[in-house]
């Protein structure tokens, strides 16, 4: 919203300087976006002068020095290059200490060796205009020594307003008018309106009906009818006001309809009555693909859920939005129906969103405009119609329907202010501001009525009227205190603790963390992870053509960043990003908490000393320290070899699964999919997925254990078998035997494995790996005895109806 | 004899210089202590002695033995100490860099985060989460966001197909699941299963339907936070958030709320702050976050009665609090992870 200040200045008298406007306005809830002022602004020395004598300057042909008086005692020698005077013209004079346009200071200075004690002006040095080719020559030659100021009108200023949506009563000159009036103790002047506006005498000879069909969509409609208007361009100071708040002047009439909707925030419509067929006016709505030509010059296809005011033949305007070019005035029109109504806000919106067709119109009545200022804004274009155009108001105006009913009185303490605000005020003043803003209060006892008037459909609750009273008193005015805080039995949510450790953890470990969006494309999220994934997780509305998935996995936004590094010269070893992604399960998608890392098997740049390759051991280290952090005891994840086109295949595990609420993947990344990527290198990733459930799973204090104080007793059993079977399965089933083996007074539950072998001296696909199996008693030094007798057993069980030898 | 134990020890004394492999310690042994060693043959001749004078010898000895024994642990401390150096190599140089030289870094969004949420933790405020993806009730309806409301527009919000089905949320009515576009749906969840007080932060990623530019990213992330209880008011509103920026800006930052609009949220204000210590932006007036006092429309959705509790709600971008406090002029260098930016944030 636009806002000139000589238009605010109508209603008001303002004596404030742009600055204090903007300050205030900003401070009330009335966001300046911008403030330009046009022509001269306040400036300090800068003054009229005289030319007394102009000689050649000694050192530069362009130059000349000249004599200048500004009524002061001493004349001032002011060197100067324009060429367009003499003496006895009269300029305007920046003095040393004057500030122009642009934050140019004016000092006592010298030019090629003459001193020179300020600058005589052009009119585009003091934002007058463009004209730079010389001296601005005064040539009505105001009293010398008058400051600039009082030779040239006040500039103006325009204010650019972001008003929230909230406020439909700030979308009008004579609203914001009203809130600078309460902002400072100012009275505001309404515009009188002419009894030649009320009504005409006799019928009007060109609208003998206004149908309404649907009083819900159009509760109130009024039209008026104006004999013999003559068309032409609007008086200056209409054009002014219209160009100073980016609108284009086009002709009187439908000037004074915007100037209207600019004053009072009342959107009207003049209608050429020549072009009204039928001679009526039908308020109803669309029917479903009927067209019509909006004064844009678009073809618009219409749906049945779309008002539109139409003749007896045709839609001639997309109501509240946008009229058509059928029914337009031009220089022809000599009768005009002039059109106010109030549509209901809703309706505009989705009709004004549909077609894509947002208008000063539609923007208002989408927001409520005031259903008592539609017939005032009517009668306020007829005066100035009438004024301007001539013509005469003929016939009763047109009226459908009654204003919508603005909100009920409010009923509230004057103490409810003090307690919401916590801090004390006079109820004198509350009153004071509350009527400033249009507002009335009955008194009754300590209980207050509070009546709103209709432009303010925003204010219906008595937390509203705090509001409104802190607006105006200054939020400055809420006293600074220090933070009163009571204690309270809450934890931070595990997810958030979870995120917390496994950021510092892999930070430690040397990971950089990344943020990558949460969007894929789908043909990466089909190609990965299927069609199922695909056809589930894509976006209804995405905007880019590469983000319109949600993202199963935050290893391709990893390989993402990787890429962009190394094509960057960067060779980072290792990145992580903790994230949410969405996997699907039988139908439906899951979203999880994730952390996802890839480290390189060896850097890509050279360096004085070697370090061991990672393989997928680093990667299921660092995964199951991931799990750890998360609750998750490493020791029930069973690691099982993973099938899957980002993984490459021998070298990639996963454990758990979405349905379990832990799915954790890692390993080497498939080669061939890497190497398509342009990305260089080897590389090693993780995943480790969970579910809010299994985050905040609460986790039970550790319970001690007691530890023994005897020796403890080793053994080493070395088995045979297929290369196939996985270590982890016989170490389950070694932890079971040893279990089974031991009695009561011990256990064996310490067993490691130190050697895995294959290779020569060994059956061809086959491996040896070894166990140390550590006994121990809680209660004395095991004998050698039992200990053999125990590991005999293992043994046995261990080979015999087994797929297991014993490594001879 | 007394001269051959005198001579024997003289020859260990002297020969031990020249022993410095492990098989020579064991020959030098042997030539003393062996079978056939000077001690053993010597020791041999105490049978041949009086009764008397056998005690003396022995002891004399036990004493020589005593002395090779320590000559012997001697010679291996020394040939260990070299066989110990040999195996570690020359002595290194602690100026040559390490292999893996790259710090582990947290992203800057984090560091912010943490930094923000630390502060409000120091008065009393816990953490909670909620999904990424939402439903239109939770990040409208009950935040008194009305679906004729302009910020429901699909322009804005990315949508999720109608037949999409979210594992434990059900719809309501013809609702549609969408990314959050903001993290308040976390307070309302929750409001509805905490009595109060509550006293909570919500931090977390949020997506707008927008086009990236330097200011505008179609992902990002916000710290919420709300305090729920009797008798909250707008001073108290004022007294948090003063803390907050004068912790995480210094203690001469100025505040000022500018009054403003948020459906949930009655009344609204922008937070601006000015300081000294931000670089290019010291002295103005910047616009750092959103806040209000809940509406009494929210606390209806949750099951609370507006006349018993009242509370504030305040949320800001964290990007916005990053790019302050580094100075960072565009905010797409937080999702294009250039290791040159990411290391400029190392943790110390």
């Amino acid at each position: 919203m636009k806002v000139s200040l000589s238009w605010l200045r109508r209603y008001i008298e303002l004596d404030k300087s742009p600055d204090e406007i903007e300050e205030a306005l900003n401070l009330s809830g009335l966001e300046v976006e911008g403030a330009k002022t046009l022509g001269l602004p306040q400036l300090e020395n800068v003054v009229v002068g005289e030319v007394v004598s102009r000689e050649q300057h000694p050192n530069a042909d362009r130059l000349s020095v000249c004599e200048v008086t500004t009524g002061s005692e001493d004349n001032h020698n002011i060197v100067c290059g324009a060429q367009n005077f003499q003496p006895g013209d009269r300029v305007p004079v920046a003095l040393p200490g004057a500030v122009l346009p642009g934050n140019f200071k004016i000092k006592k200075s010298k030019l090629r060796g003459v001193k020179s004690e300020g600058m005589m002006c052009s009119a585009r040095e003091l934002n007058l205009g463009e004209d730079h080719s010389g001296l601005l020559v005064l040539a009505d030659k105001p009293e010398i020594g008058t400051p600039i100021n009082e030779v040239f009108p006040e500039g103006e200023t325009v204010f650019d307003l972001a008003v929230t949506p909230n406020r439909p009563d700030a979308l009008s000159i004579i609203g914001i008018a009203r809130e600078l009036a309460a902002l400072f103790s100012l009275k505001i002047k309404k515009p009188e309106l002419k009894d030649a506006s009320a009504a005409g005498s006799g019928a009007s000879p060109f609208l003998d009906s206004v149908e309404v069909e649907d009083p819900g969509f159009c509760p109130l409609y009024t039209a008026f009818s104006i004999q013999g208007v003559k068309m032409g361009p609007s008086p200056e100071w209409l054009r002014k006001d219209l160009e100073a708040i980016g609108l284009r002047p086009i002709n009187n009439v439908v000037d004074i309809t915007n100037w209207v909707l600019m004053e009072t925030g009342q959107p009207l419509h003049a209608f050429d009555a020549s072009k009204l067929r039928g001679r009526c006016i039908k308020v109803r709505m669309a029917t479903e693909n009927e067209k019509i030509t909006t004064l844009d010059e678009k073809e618009r296809i219409l749906s049945a859920d779309m008002g539109v005011i139409a003749d007896a033949e045709r839609p001639l305007v997309v109501a509240g939005v946008m009229g058509s070019v059928d029914a337009e005035v031009d220089e022809n029109t000599t009768d005009i129906v002039l059109e106010s109504a109030w549509f209901k806000p809703e309706s505009v919106r989705l009709t004004s969103r549909r077609l894509g067709l947002s208008s000063d119109s539609s923007y208002r009545f989408e927001r409520h405009v005031d259903p008592d200022g539609v017939v005032y804004a009517a009668r306020r274009a007829i005066d100035l119609i009438l004024e301007i155009a001539g013509g005469t108001l003929v016939g009763e105006p047109s009226v459908s329907g009654e204003p919508p009913a603005g909100t009920d009185p409010i009923s509230c303490e004057p103490a409810f202010f003090n307690k919401t605000l916590g801090f004390d005020v006079k109820s004198a003043d509350i009153r004071q501001i509350l009527e400033s803003l249009g507002l009335s209060i009955e008194e009754n006892g300590s209980q207050w009525t509070v009546n709103v008037p209709t432009f303010r459909p925003d204010i219906d609750r008595p937390i509203d009227l705090v509001e409104e009273f802190l607006r105006i008193h200054g939020t400055h005015n809420i006293p600074a205190s220090p933070v009163q805080v009571s204690g309270l039995h809450a934890q931070d949510d595990a997810i958030a603790i979870f995120g917390g450790r496994a950021g510092k953890y892999l930070s430690a470990n040397g990971f950089n963390e990344c943020n990558i969006y949460s969007t894929r494309p789908g043909e990466e999220v089909e190609t990965l992870f299927g069609a199922k994934y695909a056809e589930a997780l894509k976006l209804a509305n995405p905007l880019a053509s590469d983000q319109t998935h949600l993202r199963p996995s935050l290893i391709p936004g990893l390989l993402e960043a990787l890429h962009l590094n190394q094509a960057h010269g960067n060779d980072p070893l290792r990145l992580f990003e903790k994230g949410r992604v969405h996997h699907v399960l039988d139908g439906e998608v899951v979203e999880m908490i994730s952390i996802g890392f890839i480290l390189l098997q060896e850097p890509l740049q050279r360096h004085w000393q070697d370090t061991a390759p990672n393989d997928f051991f680093s990667a299921k280290k660092v995964s199951i320290e991931i799990a750890r952090l998360a609750g998750t005891d490493p020791d029930t994840l069973v690691f099982e070899a993973l099938e899957s086109t980002l993984w490459q295949p021998g070298h990639s595990a996963s454990a758990g699964s979405v349905k379990d609420g832990c799915l954790v993947e890692c390993g080497l990344l498939d080669h061939k999919r890497i190497a398509d990527l342009d990305i260089k290198g080897t590389i090693l990733a993780g995943t480790c997925c969970f579910t809010a459930e299994t985050l905040r799973k609460v986790a039970s204090q550790p319970g001690f254990q007691p530890i023994s104080d005897f020796p403890h007793a080793n053994r080493d059993l070395a088995l045979v078998m297929d290369a196939k079977i996985p270590a982890g399965q016989v170490l389950a089933e070694i932890r079971k035997a040893a279990n089974e083996a031991c009695p009561d007074e011990f256990d064996a539950q310490e067993i490691s494995i130190f050697d895995v072998y294959q290779g020569e001296g060994l059956p061809e696909n086959h491996k040896s790996i070894a166990f140390a199996i550590s006994f121990r008693s809680m209660e004395r030094t095991l004998k050698e005895k039992e200990v053999n007798q125990a590991f005999e057993t293992i043994t046995r069980a261990m080979t015999e109806n087994t797929p297991y030898d014993l490594r001879s | 004899m007394e001269e051959e134990l005198h001579a024997l020890v003289k020859q260990a004394e002297s020969g031990q210089n020249a022993v410095s492999t492990r098989a020579e310690l064991a020959d030098f042994k042997a030539t003393f202590v062996g079978p056939n060693g000077s001690l053993t043959t010597v020791s041999k001749g105490i049978g041949k002695l009086p009764n008397d004078q056998k005690p003396v010898f022995g002891k004399k000895i036990n004493e020589v033995k005593q002395r090779l024994e320590g000559i012997f642990s001697s010679i291996q401390d020394k040939i260990e100490a070299v066989e110990f150096e040999a195996r570690m190599g020359p002595a290194v140089d602690p100026s040559l860099p390490v292999a893996e030289s790259q710090p582990g870094t947290e992203h800057p969004l984090t560091q912010a985060r943490e930094q923000i949420i630390g502060i409000f933790r120091q008065i009393g405020f816990t953490v909670v989460e909620g999904p990424e993806l939402e439903t239109e009730f939770f990040c409208f309806d009950a935040l008194n966001t009305p679906a004729s409301h302009p910020a429901r527009d699909m322009q804005d919000t990315y949508y999720l197909p109608g037949d999409f089905r979210l594992h434990g949320e059900q719809k309501r009515d013809d609702e549609s699941f969408i990314l959050r576009p903001h993290t308040s749906a976390v307070q309302i969840r929750t409001m509805a299963k905490r009595k109060p007080p509550v006293r909570i932060l919500s931090p977390g990623r949020c997506f707008r339907r927008d086009t990236v530019d330097a200011t505008h990213s179609a992902n990002f992330h916000q710290v919420e936070g709300l305090y729920v209880d009797r008798e909250v008011n707008i001073r108290d509103l004022k007294a948090v958030l003063d803390h907050f920026v004068q912790e995480l800006f210094g203690s001469d930052t100025r505040t000022r709320f500018r009054p403003s609009f948020f459906p949930f949220t009655e009344p609204s204000f922008e937070m601006d702050v000015q300081s000294t210590n931000l670089g290019k932006l010291s002295g103005r007036w910047i616009e750092i976050l959103g806040c209000g006092m809940v509406d009494p429309n929210v606390f209806s959705h949750v099951g609370y009665d507006a006349e018993e509790v009242s509370g504030y709600a305040f949320g800001m971008g964290v990007e916005r609090i990053a790019m302050i406090l580094h100075g960072i002029d565009d905010i797409r260098h937080f999702y294009q992870n250039d290791l040159r930016f990411l290391q400029q944030f190392k943790s110390v």
